[in-house]
This record gives structure tokens, sequence and C-alpha cells, in this order.
């Protein structure tokens, strides 16, 4: 009986002097983000500070899951222990687990402003007719070329309506065996989402708008020549094909002077910048007299549906696209068409480029919006591009295979 | 009367009060076991039998997850193909390998102590550093692989970009990690009685009949052990290829391991990522059964006596 006492006493203590703390302590607001490089941090965490300063008891945490960002909120949520508040771009993965904003929206329309965003991002986390997030920052692609070794060449920069037998007429004068120079890189695993655009510029698309159909689109025409360009391009050492059995990244190259043009965007541009290369950016090329499109990354910042802190956390997304938030972000590009023109960012020539192609690229809706196993189907068409690159040719045949082997996905 | 059994009462109540400390005392370990292991272990048959979404409604679908597997999922066959190639590389160089370091190191020479270290250090490496280390020596153009190789005049192929090489160029990098089972071997080695390796040199055998002859009945026991915990590797294999080739080029080193994974963590189809460990773990099961009955044919556990029958 007295042993008893002895333990339980202490536990009771120990237990009301924790709650006692608990409910004195402020009210802990989790923010999950996949950023890890130390200037998003430092602008995500400053972000934080603000809205701290602005809300006495709350305390924003800050959660870096970084490369792991899916692995771990894919794990928290099953575990139903979600953060509040989240960066997300994956919409058709997690709508399900997010909270609709329309309502919210539509009652703060006047202090979000919506005219001054572009409708092309609030779109991007529309499904079913329900807005998932506010948009955050977002990039377009451009390419990026050495000014200096244009120059060295005796070429012209490229200008806008360039297109891709421009580029590659150029590429072809850059290449050299012994400094290991090309004109351009072709990545072999890209990102399917990005990769997207080419076939937009092409006058096609991967999927049908219904999402139903991949014969005809996938392995279009069209397709098989963006695929067969990029890989004639490797063969005929116009391009440097990258990730084949090699990390190595075109960021590094560009900066290293081995390649003249590369293709990115905005998450680039700091360590081209801090590289010190004297270079230009120009709109991605046309195909033939076909528009370019770009495609939009974009990121937005949702809310948990099942968060307990519901009002706060609306607080939190509202304050993140707030002109003084938007303003303080520096790896992407503002929201905020007023925060742009005020930075003078549409007239820079590192930046304008990025801002040019916008009006094209809100035609075509990205892939993964259309088909619930878009995921699946994404790694039978990287196959294909990869094959392609591999084979350097024989577009027809990969893109063929990976339509006939996505067939059970099609529902 | 008084029986037998009545005047052992007490002692058996002795004992049934002993019998809650023993249990209080390794509790920690039942507890771990049972939430950390037993628990998720049936968690997850359970969910194999689910539509199980990360996020979403979950729907039974009984054996739909194992039909769908076998019948309509080509990645299934081919990733389980790949993996039964890589264990079939893996597991005997291994066990070969390991076995040849550890009879090298057992010589005593000069400096033993330092390539012991040497050859253990791997395995100490986190498998994000080992995978780093790799790529950079397989490289094409700038890997230090290659450039060895050229000044034999060969062209190295590209490792870790052609689909020929990917799977040999993972196999190597695994095999790099021997350091446990060549431990395991050398620890053997030591055990093995000195009077049987000088009855054998006074008799005139010559060393290589020793190695076969005293030195590989004594550790067959340490082989089994080495044999069964490589093919449990080699069918987990999931850190290299994750990192390495990301299961690439088009396909050639996506191992089982790693669709298991891609379904779970990339399309979160939870239910048909737990069938296929299920998978996973029956073949394993399987085999390291049949091992097991067929080392009853070469083990040799030191002072065992042979019995050719009778329940004695």
């Amino acid at each position: 009986m007295k042993t008893t006492t002895r333990i339980i006493a202490p536990v009771c203590l120990g237990l009301a002097l924790w709650a006692n703390i608990a409910s004195a302590e402020d009210t802990v607001l989790r923010f999950a983000t996949w950023n890890t490089s130390p200037e998003s941090i430092a602008v995500n965490q400053a972000i934080a500070t603000k809205f701290e300063a602005a809300h006495p008891g709350v305390k924003v945490q800050v959660e870096l899951y970084g490369d792991g960002f899916d692995d771990k909120l894919t794990a928290a949520m099953g575990a139903g222990n979600a953060p509040d508040v989240m960066y997300m771009w994956n919409f058709p993965a997690y709508y399900q687990s997010l909270m609709p904003l329309n309502d919210l929206i539509a009652r703060d329309a006047a202090p979000l402003d919506l005219a001054d965003i572009p409708e092309s991002l609030m779109k991007i986390s529309m499904i079913g007719g329900n807005t998932y997030a506010m948009p955050v920052g977002f990039t377009s692609q451009v390419v990026f070329y050495n000014k200096d070794m244009f120059a060295t060449a005796g070429l012209a920069e490229p200008a806008a309506g360039w297109t891709w037998a421009d580029l590659r007429t150029d590429a072809a004068k850059f290449r050299n065996a012994e400094t290991k120079t090309y004109g351009f890189a072709v990545d072999a695993k890209p990102d399917p989402y990005d990769f997207e655009m080419f076939y937009w510029s092409n006058g096609t698309k991967y999927i049908s708008d219904d999402g139903k159909t991949l014969e005809g689109y996938m392995n279009s025409p069209a397709a098989v020549e963006v695929l067969d360009m990029f890989a004639d391009m490797i063969k005929k050492e116009e391009a440097l094909a990258l990730h084949i059995g090699d990390e190595t990244g075109g960021k590094a190259l560009f900066t290293g002077g081995k390649i003249a043009m590369y293709q990115s965007a905005m998450w680039d541009k700091t360590g081209i910048d801090e590289s010190g290369v004297n270079y230009g950016v120009a709109v991605l090329p046309q195909f033939g007299d076909k528009p370019a499109h770009s495609v939009i990354d974009a990121s937005g910042i949702s809310i948990s549906k099942d968060t307990k802190n519901a009002d706060l956390a609306w607080e939190f997304v509202k304050f993140f696209s707030t002109p003084e938030a938007v303003t303080m972000r520096t790896n992407d590009l503002p929201i905020r068409m007023s925060v742009a023109k005020a930075a003078g960012m549409d007239a820079d020539p590192h930046l304008k480029a990025f801002f040019d192609i916008l009006p094209t690229s809100t035609r075509e809706t990205n892939a993964f919006l259309k088909n619930p196993n878009w995921g699946r189907i994404q790694e039978n068409l990287a196959r294909a591009i990869e094959a392609t690159m591999i084979d350097q040719g024989n577009a027809k045949v990969h893109l063929d295979e990976a339509v006939a082997a996505s067939a059970r996905f099609l529902n | 009367m008084t029986s037998p059994a009545l005047a052992k009462r007490p002692s058996r109540r002795r004992t049934g009060g002993a019998g809650i400390a023993p249990w209080l005392f390794i509790s920690p370990w039942i507890l771990g076991f049972l939430i950390f292991t037993l628990g998720p272990l049936i968690f997850s048959f359970v969910m194999s039998l689910h539509d199980w979404p990360v996020v979403g409604k979950r729907t039974f679908i009984g054996l739909d997850n194992y039909t769908t597997m076998l019948r309509d999922d080509p990645q299934f066959r081919d990733s389980l193909w790949i993996t039964v190639k890589f264990a079939c590389l893996f597991v005997p160089l291994n066990i070969v390998l390991s076995f040849l370091l550890a009879v090298l190191l057992n010589l005593n020479l000069r400096g033993t102590a330092l390539f012991r270290t040497a050859f253990y250090l791997p395995s100490v490496i986190s498998g994000v550093a080992l995978v780093t280390i790799w790529s950079w020596l397989y490289s094409k153009e700038y890997g230090l692989l290659n450039y060895l190789l050229s000044f034999a005049g060969i062209t190295g192929p590209n490792w870790l970009g052609d689909e020929n090489w990917a799977l040999l160029a993972i196999t190597i990098a695994s095999l790099w990690g021997l350091g446990g089972s060549m431990l395991i071997f050398l620890a053997g080695l030591q055990s093995v009685p000195k009077e049987l390796y000088e009855a054998a040199r006074i008799s005139g055998v010559p060393p290589w009949a020793q190695v076969i002859h005293i030195t590989l009945p004594m550790l067959s026991p340490m082989v089994l052990f080495t044999f069964i915990t490589s093919i449990i590797s080699a069918f987990q294999q999931l850190t290299i290829a994750l990192l390495l080739t990301k299961g690439g080029p088009v396909g050639s080193t996506y191992f089982f391991a790693k669709y298991i994974y891609d379904n779970a963590f990339k399309f979160h189809d939870m239910g048909y990522a737990a069938a296929m460990s299920w998978v996973m773990f029956a073949i394993i099961l399987v085999l390291s059964m049949a091992v097991m009955r067929w080392s009853t044919a070469w083990v040799y556990y030191e002072g065992e006596v042979r019995k050719d029958g009778g329940n004695g």
C-alpha cells in the first residue's frame, strides 16, 4: 500500500504540473516545408517570426521535411498526426486530407486582393471546384545562356521567338570534345511534370482532357517528334545527356562553363548568380511557329483537414500571401504582380523571360490533375523518355510500350 | 492421505510467485516485440487485405491485392526477377569472398590488424555515404574506376547508365559491406582446434586440402548462417538501388524492395505494398527453410553425434 502511494503520488503531481505548464504554454502551430536550403529556411523562419509577433501566444513550429517531404507527410497523415499547415503541390494525392478553402477565401476576398494574383496560380490547387491552397511562390521555365561563350563563338544571343532549330544550330558550334564542352544539356530523366511543356509547345499533351485516353496523345506523332528531337541532339553531340548513370547536374556544368545553354527554372538562379557567370535568360524556344508553353511549378500552402487550430491556420496562410510576406521570399517568383512590378522584376533582364511566357502557360491542364492514377502512368512515361535518350532514338517504340503498359490504369 | 502432489504445492506457489518477476524483467523486450514487431506484422497483414490509401476511405477487398500482383502487374514479376538475379550474384560472392578474406586475415601476417579494420570499415559506414562514394567511383567520365581501367587500355562501361552493367555495379557496391560476414568467419577460424592442422601437417596434407577438409567443415555452421543472412539482405536490398540508380537505367535495377517502397510512399497504395511485403516474407521464409533442411547434409556441429534413428 505504502509503495503504491509512493509511486502514484509523484506521478499525479507530475501530471498536474505538466497539465499546468501545457495550458500556460503558447498555442503551437505546426508548419511543414520541403525547403532545406539555408536561404529558404531563413525566409520561412522570418515569416513565421513576423506572424508570431503579430499573434502573441502563438508559436509557429517550422518542421523541415526536406527531400523526405512526401514520406514524412504520408506517415504523419497515416498516423493521424498531420501538421496544421504545410507546403503542398501534389494536390491530387493529398486533397482528401486538406481543408477546402473556398468559403474562407470568399469571406476574406477583400484583404486577400485576389485580382493581384494570377488566376493560373489559384488554379493549381483546384480539384472538383474546391481550392485547397493559397499560392506562395512559383516559377516558369527558361533557358539560361552563357553570354561570354556566345561572344567568343561569335554568335548572336537568343532572341524572342527563337526555335529549337535555332538552338540546335547554335549548340552544335559549342561542341568541343577536348574540353568536354557542349552547347546544351538534355535531361534523360526529367520530371515528367515539367517535360509536358514540350508536348504542349508541339501541340500535343500526355493524356486526353477527360483523363481516359493515352493512345494518340502520349505517343502521338508530335510527341514522338519531341522525344526524337532531344535524342537526336544527344546523338549529334549538340547536347550532353544528363542523368544517364551520372548525377552531375546541369547547373554545375553551366556554372563551370561546360555547357553554353541550360534549360531550368528559378531554383537554379541563385546558384548561377553566385557563380559569377556572365549569363542571360531567354524564353523557351518554339517548335516552328507554334507558341512555346512553360510549365508552372507553383507551391501552395494548405491546411490539414484535421487541424485543431483551423482559424489560426487560416490566419497564417493569409499572412503568407500578404505583400509583406511575398516580398520576403527570394527563391521563387512573387505571386503578387504588384510586388513583381514594384521590384521592377518584369523589366529585369534576368527575370523578364520568366514573366514573358506566362500568357501561354495557363492554357493546358497538367496531366496529374486529369487522372488519379497518373503517378503510376508517369513511371512508364519516364521510362520511355529515359530509354529514348539512352537509345538516341526509337521514341515511337518506347512511347507505344509506355501507353500499352499504362492501359490498366485508365479505369 | 498426503500425496506427493500435495507436498509439492508450496513449492509450486513459490515458482508461481517467482514467475512474475522474471516476466517483469524481460517485459521491456516483450513489450517492445509486441508493440513494434508483432503488432505491425499482424497489422500489415490486415492492411494487405484492404485497398488502403494513405488518405481517404479504406475498403476490404479480400485477396485482390495478391491476385492483381500475380495476374495483372508485370512490374511485380520484373522486380522479383531482378531481385532473384541480384541474389544469385550477391549470395555466393558474399560467402566466397568473405571466407577467403577471413582465411587471408587468419594467416597472422604483419599488418593483419590494419587490414581487418580496413575490410570491416565499410560495414560501419552509413548506406548513404557508401552510395555517394560509389557514385563517384562509377562515374563514366570522371570516375576513378574507369580512370584506372584506362591504364589497362580498357574503355570502362557506363556502370550506372548501362542496363547491362548497373545490376553488377550494385552487386559490387553491396559486396563492399561484407565485413560483417568476414568477421564471423574469422571468429570461426580462430576457434578451429590447432591440433587438427598439426595432425594434417604431420600426415603431409597440403595446405589447400587442409582448407577443404578441415577449415570448411569446421566453419560450415558459419557458412549456413552467412548463407541465410545473405539471402535475407539480398531480398531486402533497398538503400543502394534507391540512391545509386533510383531503379534505373530503364528499370533495370528496380528491385522488389524498391517497388514496395514506391507503392507505399509514391503511389500511396499501402495495402498493395503490405501484400507485396508478405509475398517477400513468404519467399524468404521458404528459401531459408529450404536452406536449413538442406544444411543437415553438409553442416557439421562440433560434438555432434550422427544418429541413424531411434529416439534416444
